[in-house]
Formats: C-alpha cells, structure tokens, sequence
C-alpha cells in the first residue's frame, strides 16, 4: 500500500481534517503550567546520589584505583568499579572499544573508572576527589595527524583508524579530463557541544531482588534496556526504562541515555536502593560527546558549459576516544558528499580516527551539516571561477527525478531541492541584490543547498511499530518508543491517528515510551520519529479503522464503505443524523469481541546496496533543503550578523507546519552557533570552556529575521500522507550560506569554522596587507 | 533557621539550612518542581522566579535572603485554573518545544510585561537575553511575549 494516498484511496476525504493545519500542541499545556515532569522531578528528596570518578589523564595506563580514604566519608554508601559489574562491561556501540568502567587503560581526560554512591551531592562530591589513581601515563594524540603517524602508539588494539568507507561511481580520471576548471580544497570543521538545557539524568528504582526500573532522558528506550541488561548480566524483561519528558537532545541523549541509565541502574542494583544520576553542566559539556570533528580535502571540476564532471573527496574523521558512532557519521558524509547535485564520476574516501580527546557523538546533521559546508562552499568556488551566478550554477547540476545520487540511488519521485532552491532565490530576490557597505559595514548574501537521507544507511532493514488502543469511553491511548525531545514527533503521530480514525486530537493520548508495555519503535534519531514511527501510526489507526467501521455499519445499518468517522461520532455519509458516538462503538466492539486495539508495524521498502563500491539504494528517500542569508559584517571588529535567512525545505508533506516552522528556526539559531560562535577550546586534550558563560551559544540577540518557511510538498509514496523527516535537514542549509555570504560581503572566504570576530578580523587585516 | 515566605500567594514558615539556595527549598522542600536546574550557576536562565515581582535566579539566591518576601514559581502564574495571557500566549505561538526553559522564559517575560506593557522587539530581546533555549531559536518566544502584550493592550482598552 502507499500510504502517501490514505486520503483519497481509504478515507475517502477530499481534504484533510487536522493534518497539515496549525494545532496548540497537546504537550504545551503542562509545560506552560510547570507540571510537566522531566527525569530530575520525578526524585524524591533524599534519594542516593550517584557521581562518576574521571580519569585526569588522557591516556595512560591504569595501576591502581584507592577509594579506601573515600569510604571513610560520612554519607558515602559505596563505590563500584569494573570488577563489581555483575555483567559485561562494554558499552561501545559500533565496535567494543568502550568499557562502562575504565580498569586497565583511560582514552582521554573525562574516562569513567568508578562510580560514588552517597546519600547526598557534598558527599559525593567529597568522594570523588578522595578517590586516588595511579596512572603510568602513555604518549597521547590530540591531533589526527599525530594518531595517524607511522610510529604513533594504539590507542586502541587495532590501531588509530577505527574504520573506513568508500564510494566509487563512474570514472574520476576522466571526469576530472572533461573539466575545464577544478578547485582544490580543505576544509574543517570543529566539535560543537549540544547545550541542551537538561543535563543528563536517570533515576533508578530496585524491584526486588531482580528487577529495576529506571526513569531516564534517552532518545532510543530500547537501546537502554539492551545495554543496561547487558552490564547487569539480566535479561531484557528484567530491565523496565521510562523515558521521562526529556529537555532537549539533538543527538546526544541517543548517545548518553544509555550510560546515564546504566550508572544509575548499576547503583541502584548493587546497593539495593534508588539511585539519582544527574549530570553537572561542566561534566556534561567537558566529558560526553560532542559533533565530530572533520577534515575534508575536496577536489572537484566541472567543464565550460557549468556541468559537475567529477569530485575526489578524502574525509578524516575525528573520533575521539572512542568510534561511538563514527562508522555511521563517516558513512553519512561519505554518501551525501557530493551534496544535492548529480556527478556522474566519484571517488570517496573516508577514515574515522582515534585521538585522546573527548569523543564524538550523534549530533543533529548528523555528518551531513560539515559535509555540505565543504560542498556547498567548493560549488561557490567553482561558480565563480567559471563565472556563473553561484544558484545558476547549481540549478544546472541540481537533483531531479530521473537523475542518480553520488551512491548511484535512481531518484524516482520526491525531489523538491530544485523547487526549494528557485523560491528561495525568488523570496530573496538574489537576482536583483547588490553587495552593499555603510561605513565599516558590509553586507552580502550567501546560498546553500542541503539533501539528507531519511532512514538508516546502506540498505539497512528499517521499521518502527506502535499500539492504538480504543477505550470505552471513545478515547484512545497510543503508544509508541518513538522519544518527545522537543521536537513534537509523537503529537505528530497523535494527528496522523486523529485523521484516520476521526477522533478530535484530545481524544489521543500519548503515553510516554515504556519498554515493558510499548511497542519498539526504533530509536528517535535520524530524523526518522514522524516519517518511519508516524507511518506505524498510521497502519495501527487504519486497522483499527477496520474495525470501527465494521461494527459501526452495522450499529448505523447502513454499508460500510457509506460509514464517515469525524468529530468522535460515526454517521452515515448521506444522513449525518443516523450517527452514534464514539463511546457507543467502543462499547459495542468490546461487547462483540472485536478486537478495540491494533499493533501498528510499518517496514521501510526492501533496498540493497553494495559495500564494495558503496553503490545502490542507500536510503529510502531524502528530505531537501535550501536556504539563502544576508550578513553583514564590520570590517573594524570582524563580527558578523546575520541579518536575515530565507529557508526551504521539501518535507513531502506537512504534518503540522507550525512544528515544521519551530524546527527550522530552531535549526537557524544553532547553525548560526555553528557557523560564528560556538567553540570548544582544548589544552592538552583537557575542555576550557564547559560553561554556557565560556561556550558561547546564541541568545534571543542573535537571531535573525527569518523569512516565513517555504515549504515545497513533494510526497514519498511509502510514508503517512508522504511526510518526510525534517529535523536534521532543517540545520544542514543553513550553516553554508551563511558561510558563503560572508565571503560576498568580504571577498573572504574561510574553510575553517567557526568564523568568530577575532578570525574574520585577522583575516580581513592579512587580506588589506 | 526559619524563613517566612509567601509562596504563590500562600504563607508559610520553612525551616531551611543558611547555605540552602531557593530552587532546592522550592524543588526538594515544596516540591514545587516547574522551577528548572540548568547550569546551577546563574548562568541559563531556566530557574528564574519571581521574588517581590522583580525576576532573580533561584539558583544564585539564598532561601533566607527571600525571608519575608513573597515568591512568585511558573506553578502560581495560571490563577483560578485560567492560564495566564503568556501562557497562553507560549500555546498559540507555538513557543514551546522541550519545554525545559519555558518556566523561565515566561517568568522573565512576566517581569518585563510588569516593568514595561508594550515593549519593542529589541527591548523584548534585551530582556530575554539571560534565558538561553536551544529548540526555538526564540522566534516564537519574542512572537508570543509580544501577542501577550498586544492582547493585554487590548483587553486594558475594552475595561476603560
């Protein structure tokens, strides 16, 4: 079935009654009142604490852990180590690199080697820095090139590239023949810490001697069952996870809920109490994943006419301490390296390597965001050397139905990029707009255009699964592990269940993800929520639906398919006034015994793809974007404003654009962080800055004039009413035009962000000399 | 040590430790858990309460330096079950994603409407600039602070 057309094949509507319209979302309510519960309200007052001892080395071998001093302390309870962890103690999550507990080696300033349980945080607190460690200290690497040179030193057995990825298409030797002009160049891109505004917690409660449940932040539920079982050597029934209402996430709580929830769990367990396991903001900004930083040498030609030949890109990839989830970040970068545009002839290579700093993480872009940095600004590059209009020169190489992707993926329907790239000129009226300067100050206008692939890579199996139940009163309960951070995916799925079964949107209760009564829905991330979750949604609403209809037929006597469910009321079509409500039915189903619950599965199309040359049908369809910025910069202190950004975004369908909206200007304000601001600074592999005082994020200063989103609908045929996902692409555009209207405002342009006011004046200073 | 408060327009005497800090007497103490932690160091903005109507962070300020003042968290701004115009306002605009920082935000925007009915956007801006969120991009926060303003404008005209 494509569930693109439920409308018009199934509901028989001619036009929607709650999808795509603007609603209050039904979450806000208790946000705006204060009742809203997150992990940290949940705790009662009094709980046991728990705290993490960090290495203070960043790489060295281990001789001794002493806490004997440490258990002395008055309200310190006990302290866990590695050899107290009753299951595995290995909580890597591509490759089993990572120990839970650090016991014979720590990888960088920040490795876990224990854990202080306490009645109270000064305890705790008193605990840790009582806690001795010996250390025989190793050379480190805190650079890339250092971890990579020929007689550096492991820093894991296998040594310093933790993978690899390729892509070969076509013929690049004489892709780069037909060019008649080429440009080289490297770019790179820094850590970027998330600055969600609720750290990382989990409280644990024991259940008898073989049972915990834990409330946790997490974007993935079922990924924390797994690895906390896993360390407590139990099965996965054993292991109950909540996930609380969660303060943001971006990525990192996909990463982190899983060690959050453990720490807790593994306390709670070991000294039979509840646990509360709550992150500092230091701890959290210094030690836990951050963006991945990048290098990209980018080497690509187009000939005369203005037609990309050929690009040669070389991607390594900063780890960190650990590989976390940098064969799938590489991955990413190495599909979407060509950025929206069809090259007949690639060549990619990427290499993820360990150093001893703070390691990598999923971080909303996934990969992508740098990717189309150095894209998007290799594409400026070339239009000017082949003097083209920077937008003229990508509608010409833009993706369209019919053309291939860099992986070789035939693009058979949805592909808006070009829509999006057109109206965005159009909204800004980048044709007319000249450079202009005031004083010091000078203003330009930049473009960028972003594609990012909605559903796991490589061909991978993808699915998600949810359950809709009808109670008797008319109103339903859904459930799905797909994860509320923010970003509003479970209201959407609410709205998606609203429309098919005809229940006003209050009717539709969410429940938050419990993984001994939801269904799996896969993780939250990957901007997968709405468009793999919702389509679950939508299969569990049109069951049900089934039978709704069936018993309502009969209750109306009239045919099934004259049966219309609207409003919480089932009528007859031609006589609205032969109706019963919702409750009436429900009750009827249940005195029949017809099933009032449904189990919705959804399973992405079959794909394949080849690992040899990185060539097939990588993912299941791609949400586009494009936007355009205007900057202004004064040339006598080198800050930049962005003054105003115009976004697009192919989203297949709107399943509620004031949501769609918040995203992207969400997206604005951290891409401006990104792009201007946000800098992590490290000194022996040791973060300066883990403040929000010293690790600058943008304020309600500094965001711009955002132009009212255009949104281009272009539907994927195998999603609920043809949603795409919107979250990560939203940020992908944005960062590029802001990148390369500086450089049309300067004549500056840089390959290193971010572009702070101390690195654009010095560079304004060296272009005059 | 004792502290006489007037929390949400409801008195009380708290027994409290000299070094205990606002957001855990209202927290852990009253549980009154809408006041959220962000940095612990006065640095987010999301624990911001209002004491005597002028907004402070709950994480910097000690419970007995607020002894005999009146204590107004996000859970006493709705009055007789009716939400607040900035309540509501954060609902229509659309201003709440995580809802992490909201409790603080309309804390802060509270006091500015007080302190000034009709800001300009840059005055709305300025105000709110000590309150970070990272989902928004406070579009629809400025947007929802100033259709608060507006409708008060309004509704102050009809009652004349």
């Amino acid at each position: 079935m494509e569930y693109a057309n439920i409308l018009q094949d199934l509901l028989k509507r001619d036009e929607y009654l709650i999808v795509g319209k603007k609603v209050a979302r039904t979450d806000a309510l208790d946000k705006v009142l204060g009742r809203a519960l997150f992990t940290a309200d949940y705790v009662p007052k009094g709980t046991m604490v728990v705290k993490v001892v960090r290495s203070l080395q960043p790489h060295a071998l281990i001789r001794k852990i002493d806490y004997k001093e440490a258990l002395k302390i008055p309200g310190v309870i006990r302290v866990i180590t590695a050899s107290d962890i009753p299951g595995e103690n290995q909580i890597g999550y591509a490759l089993p690199d990572q120990p839970f507990l650090n016991d014979a080696k720590v990888h960088y300033v920040g490795d876990p080697l224990a854990l202080v349980c306490a009645s109270d945080e000064y305890s705790a607190s008193e605990a840790v820095d009582a806690i001795k460690v010996e250390y025989n200290a190793l050379p480190s690497h805190l650079t890339v090139d250092s971890a990579l040179a020929s007689d550096a030193i492991p820093i894991h057995d296998g040594g310093n590239i933790a993978v690899k990825t390729r892509i070969r298409k076509g013929d690049v030797a004489k892709g780069f023949k037909e060019s008649t002009v080429e440009v080289e160049e490297t770019y790179e891109t820094p850590y970027q810490e998330h600055m969600y505004l609720e750290t990382e917690a989990a409280y644990a409660i024991p259940e008898g001697s073989d049972k915990v449940t834990v409330i946790g932040t997490m974007q993935s539920p079922f990924l924390v069952r797994e690895k906390v079982a896993k360390i407590l050597g139990w099965s996965l029934s054993q292991v109950r996870i909540i996930q609380a209402l969660t303060g943001g996430a971006f990525g990192k709580k996909d990463d982190m809920g899983p060690l959050v929830c453990a720490e807790a769990a593994l306390a709670a367990v070991l000294v039979g109490k509840p646990a509360a396991r709550i992150y500092d903001r230091d701890e959290s900004v210094a030690y836990t994943p951050k963006r991945f930083p990048a290098r990209f040498r980018y080497r690509s030609g187009a000939d005369s006419e203005g037609k990309l030949k050929a690009i040669e890109v070389e991607i390594t990839l900063e780890c960190g301490a650990y590989a976390n989830r940098s064969p799938f970040w590489l991955w990413r970068q190495t599909a979407h390296a060509a950025g929206p545009y069809y090259v007949p002839n690639a060549a990619i290579d990427g290499k993820a390597v360990y150093t001893n700093k703070v390691y990598g993480g999923s971080f909303r872009g996934f990969g992508d965001l740098a990717m189309q940095f150095a894209a998007e600004s290799q594409m400026d590059r070339l239009a000017e050397k082949i003097n083209i209009d920077p937008i003229e020169f990508r509608l010409k190489n833009i993706l369209k139905t019919g053309l291939t992707t860099t992986c070789d993926q035939l693009l058979d329907h949805s592909v808006g990029i070009e829509e999006c790239l057109r109206r965005v000129a159009e909204a800004s009226n980048w044709s007319k707009y000249v450079p202009c300067k005031e004083g010091s100050r000078v203003r330009g206008l930049g473009v960028g255009c972003a594609y990012h692939g909605i559903s796991t890579s490589r061909g991978t199996p993808d699915w998600s699964a949810c359950s809709l139940i009808l109670n008797q009163d008319g109103t339903f309960t859904y459930r799905t592990g797909i994860c509320e951070l923010g970003q509003g995916s479970p209201i959407g799925h609410a709205k998606i269940v609203s429309e098919i079964v005809g229940a006003p949107l209050d009717f539709i209760h969410v429940e938050l993800p419990d993984t001994s009564s939801t269904p799996d829905a896969k993780p939250t991330h990957g901007s997968r929520g709405l468009m793999l979750g919702g389509t679950a949604a939508a299969d569990a609403a049109l069951k049900l639906r089934d039978n709704m209809l069936k018993v309502a037929a009969e209750m109306l006597e009239c045919r099934e398919d004259e049966v219309e469910l609207k409003g919480g009321e089932a009528f007859e079509r031609g006589t609205p006034s032969n109706k019963i409500s919702f409750s009436e039915l429900a009750e009827e189903l249940y005195a029949r015994g017809i099933s009032p619950a449904s189990y919705g599965f959804y399973a992405s199309p079959k794909r394949y793809f080849d690992p040899e040359t990185g060539l097939g049908v990588n993912y299941s369809v791609y949400t586009f974007a494009a936007s355009v910025a205007e900057v202004e910069v004064d040339l006598e202190t080198g800050e930049t404003t962005v003054l105003k950004v115009w976004p697009a975004m192919d989203v297949g369908k709107a399943i509620d654009p004031l949501m769609i909206e918040g995203q992207i200007e969400g997206a604005v304000s951290q891409g401006i962080g990104f792009a201007l601001m946000e800098n992590l600074i490290l000194e022996d592999g040791v973060v300066l800055n883990p403040f929000f005082k010293d690790y600058i994020i943008p304020s309600a200063l500094d965001t711009p004039e955002i132009a009212k989103p255009i949104l281009v609908e272009k539907p994927y045929k195998h999603s609920a009413f043809g949603a795409k996902g919107v979250g990560e692409p939203a940020i992908i555009s944005i960062v590029p035009a802001i990148v390369n209207a500086i450089h049309n405002a300067t004549g500056i342009r840089f390959n290193t962000l971010p572009i702070t006011a101390e690195r654009l004046y010095d560079a304004i200073r060296r272009s005059r000399q | 040590m004792k502290v006489e408060l007037t929390i949400n327009r409801r008195k009380g005497i708290f027994e409290v430790e000299p070094n205990e800090l606002l957001i855990n007497l209202l927290r852990e103490k009253i549980r009154l858990t809408g006041t959220k932690y962000g940095c612990g160091i006065g640095m987010c903005g999301a624990c911001t309460v209002l004491l005597d109507g002028e907004p402070v962070l709950a994480c910097l300020t000690l419970a007995v330096d607020a002894d005999g003042g009146e204590v107004e968290t996000i859970e006493g701004v709705a009055r007789e079950g009716k939400l607040d115009d900035l309540q509501e306002a954060f609902l229509e605009e659309g201003a709440v994603q995580c809802g992490y920082c909201t409790p603080g935000f309309i804390m802060t925007a509270k006091a500015l409407l007080n302190e000034n009915p009709s800001p300009s956007e840059d005055e709305i801006r300025g105000y709110l600039k000590g309150n970070y969120c990272r989902c928004t991009g406070y579009v629809n926060i400025i947007k929802a602070v100033q259709r608060a303003a507006e409708k008060r404008k309004r509704i102050g005209k009809q009652e004349i």
